[in-house]
């Protein structure tokens, strides 16, 4: 829609952010207040979120952000904006038709996909200078219906178990667990003998979202197949439901059902926690906090279910959007390209806790902000090498702790596997339909029970979104 | 003066001053309640998302669907549960509240200023405040409860685990929303009851003295009766209060434990702008507006009796 540089709102996008910001406004009155000034010819705002690890945003992106605007010659501006806000805030700018250029969401924002410009290009560019992007990174921000990349994905964060070594080590479990099963046996042992618990979250939030389907990868089940048909309701889901039910009888607290975003950093810390499933995030804090626990805190990979098969979730997954509003698509587009171009400089500031979507990028030359590694000439290299001897690590702790982290990128996968990402998928993400199957299983409820009523859910959630044409599939 | 037309100004002619010194509260009305209703209704019927600029008529098929999901009757049931359990127990509080603030002691003011202390606080702190207070791990009631060996081994009335995990069971994650809703708003129903008691006539009140009426023969002839319509000002008003709150649930619970906790606001909240179902969340928004509309004429009806006696 044509709009002259100093017009405000017309009355249609007024009407519209009017709507959105009804519903919204109960959590969020500041998302009534959109940023909407007439844009300068080289201009770009940009909205990302408050990252987990704070020394990222403060001595890294926000610099290098500005450093990019005045090498380019475009004034860049970084607002930062807690994770909760981020879906509230991006519908509430495309209603409003104004706000950032560029917006950053940490899970995949397929539902925005008519309302974003299509990356394919950039996808394509990166592709052709940095070599491949992960699959969990294409499949998280391509729609294989429209054939459109609705986000471009510079890197994502590792989501391995974390536990505490010598509680395994007195369970006779020193490697700590290998199986899910290995968390009932010895999980329970350590509840029982030792009077610490697990902490894996049956509650409505992200964490216990992913935990849930890393639960359901590994037991061979999912809620969509590879062509996005719901495929929820069969035996093995029932299996994977069954054993929750079990594993909270055995190793877990009531507090699994109220679990937060915080929740395992704090049980962490606090050495109220055997085993969690999260970033290492959890250990960073530790390391500055309580020392002496993140000295005892070890890695595994993803834990294999009943036949072997090990997935679990990415933990977060960066996707950036340009809104359709937005008048300086080629500007976002260049900074994008140049983001992956420095992404080492990202793994570095972020403590490793981001990883890269292009593998193969070329590290640049000269100094990077870091000791430099050397023989390295790509991400891959840094990435071995830095989980391998960890910069971070605390003085006298083993340098090698996140060296199962290396091929972290094969027992990791998207929100949606082993289909896409999809707006389906979201909304059953965003309205807890996972987690609160199991929940009811570990409350009392018959698992075929809780799987039929959560099949129930997905199946009318996937019809609607299949209205819109943003998901195939057909059952 | 009269307010006839002598010639003078705008200023003098009462019918036009009347309309323009109520003009901005009705444009404001219309602007920030009017508009975003009509366009709620507008979305309900539609199939819109908020990723999806364009969208289309799609009849009553959001309402089915809302009225289909096992999430929606539990989150409306849980709303009137919420707001009628917590506005009883507000009513009662506040009425014994009122009743001790009517009575003159030493450092009354103080207390006044301490009972209306948790209506002045931004509600989304005072709910972080008691989030931290039902923590899992760092609760410090459970600290008390340990210390007062009711909490943590063998035997203990509380159970044997360390903490209660307030928000981790159902029915405790229910009371614990419960307790934090009256501790809302139970200052200003208490204020609301106090301005009752002050407007008895203290005539009528020694007349049921010198008749023999203490205690609570007075409370329940006098002063309970001849307060009613301000009770029932301060019952309704704690209602629409509670129904349309989202901030204590979503901070505490977010739904959980299971939907145990679910309202009609939050689930709106989760469907239509998490979610994306910017059509499904209006027209949940939408199953509120006939009982809140209903609970505000009442008031209105009530608030002129009131003002009558």
């Amino acid at each position: 829609m044509p709009r002259s540089e100093s017009s405000g709102l017309t009355r249609r996008e007024f009407i519209k952010v009017a709507g959105v910001g009804a519903l919204a406004a109960g959590v969020a009155p500041e998302l009534l207040f959109v940023r909407h000034g007439a844009a300068a010819s080289r201009e770009l705002k940009i909205l990302v979120w408050s990252h987990f690890v704070p020394r990222f945003d403060k001595e890294w992106y926000d610099g290098y952000a500005a450093g990019w605007g005045r090498a380019n010659g475009v004034a860049v501006t970084v607002d930062h904006i807690n994770l909760a806000e981020i879906p509230a805030r991006t519908a509430s700018e495309i209603a409003a038709g104004g706000g950032h250029d560029l917006i950053e969401w940490i899970s995949p924002p397929s539902q925005f996909e008519p309302a974003v410009h299509d990356l394919t290009d950039v996808v394509r560019d990166a592709e052709k200078r940095f070599g491949k992007m992960h699959p969990l990174c294409s499949r998280s921000s391509f729609n294989p219906n429209t054939k459109k990349f609705y986000a471009f994905c510079p890197g994502w964060t590792i989501d391995p178990g974390n536990y505490r070594k010598s509680l395994w080590e007195k369970a006779g479990k020193p490697g700590g667990p290998v199986t899910w099963e290995d968390l009932v046996v010895y999980g329970g042992k350590i509840k029982r003998e030792q009077g610490i618990q697990l902490g894996i979250g049956l509650s409505q939030e992200l964490d216990s979202n992913m935990a849930g389907r890393a639960l359901l990868w590994s037991f061979d089940s999912a809620i969509q197949d590879a062509r996005e048909n719901v495929v929820l309701d069969n035996p093995k889901t029932i299996e994977a439901v069954s054993y929750m039910a079990r594993l909270f009888k055995e190793s877990m607290v009531p507090e699994v059902f109220s679990w937060t975003a915080v929740s395992n950093n704090q049980a962490l810390i606090a050495g109220r926690a055997t085993y969690i499933l999260n970033s290492i995030s959890a250990y960073r804090s530790a390391q500055k906090e309580v020392p002496e626990i993140a000295r005892d805190i070890y890695f595994t990979p993803a834990l294999k279910g009943p036949r072997g098969t090990g997935w679990n979730s990415e933990h977060v997954i960066y996707e950036y959007v340009v809104p359709k509003y937005s008048r300086n698509l080629d500007i976002a587009k260049k900074f994008l390209l140049d983001l992956v171009a420095n992404y080492d400089q990202a793994m570095y500031h972020s403590e490793l806790y981001n990883s890269p979507a292009f593998f193969d990028a070329p590290i640049p030359k000269g100094d990077r902000g870091y000791k430099a590694v050397p023989g390295a000439k790509r991400l891959r290299d840094l990435h071995n090498a830095w989980f391998g001897d960890d910069p971070f690590a605390l003085p006298g702790e083993a340098t090698g702790k996140l060296a199962v982290l290396k091929d972290a990128e094969r027992w990791s996968t998207n929100m949606g596997h082993p289909g896409p990402a999809n707006p389906a998928e979201g909304e059953i993400f965003s309205t807890f339909v996972i987690p609160n199957m199991l929940a009811s299983a570990a409350q009392g409820m018959r698992p075929d029970e809780a799987v039929k009523q959560a099949a129930t859910q997905a199946r009318a959630i996937f019809a609607k979104w299949r209205g819109k044409r943003l998901v195939g599939g057909r059952t | 003066m009269t307010g006839q037309d002598d010639g003078g100004g705008i200023r003098d002619r009462a019918g036009t001053l009347a309309v323009l010194m109520i003009a901005p509260a009705i444009a404001y009305i219309v602007a920030m309640i009017g508009v975003p209703l009509l366009l709620a209704i507008n979305y309900s019927l539609s199939d819109a998302t908020t990723g999806d600029p364009v969208h289309h008529y799609a009849g009553l098929v959001n309402y089915r669907s809302a009225l289909a999901d096992p999430v929606f009757r539990l989150a409306l049931k849980n709303t009137f549960v919420f707001a009628l359990v917590s506005q009883s127990i507000v009513i009662v509080l506040s009425r014994v509240l009122a009743s001790a603030l009517s009575m003159p002691f030493r450092g009354k003011w103080a207390v006044r200023f301490l009972i209306m202390l948790p209506w002045t606080a931004p509600i989304a702190l005072g709910a972080i405040g008691w989030l931290w207070m039902y923590d899992s791990i760092y609760s410090p009631f459970d600290w008390l409860y340990r210390r007062a060996g009711l909490l943590g081994k063998p035997g203990d009335p509380f159970g044997p685990m360390t903490n209660i995990y307030w928000l981790g069971r159902p029915t405790l994650a229910m009371a614990s929303v419960v307790i934090v809703h009256v501790w809302r708003l139970l200052p200003l129903a208490t204020v609301i009851q106090l301005a009752g008691l002050s407007a008895i006539p203290g005539e009528i009140l020694e007349a049921a003295e010198i008749d023999g009426a203490r205690g609570w023969r007075k409370a329940a002839w006098i002063t309970i009766p001849l307060t009613l319509p301000i009770i029932g000002i301060a019952f309704l008003f704690g209602i629409i209060f509670t129904f349309t709150d989202m901030t204590i649930v979503y901070i505490l619970t977010r739904g959980g434990p299971v939907n145990a906790t679910q309202v009609l606001a939050t689930w709106t909240f989760f469907k239509g702008i998490e979610g994306g179902d910017l059509a499904q969340g209006a027209a949940i928004s939408l199953f509120m507006v006939p009982v809140l509309a209903g609970i505000a004429a009442l008031l209105l009806r009530m608030a002129r009796r009131a003002e009558v006696t």
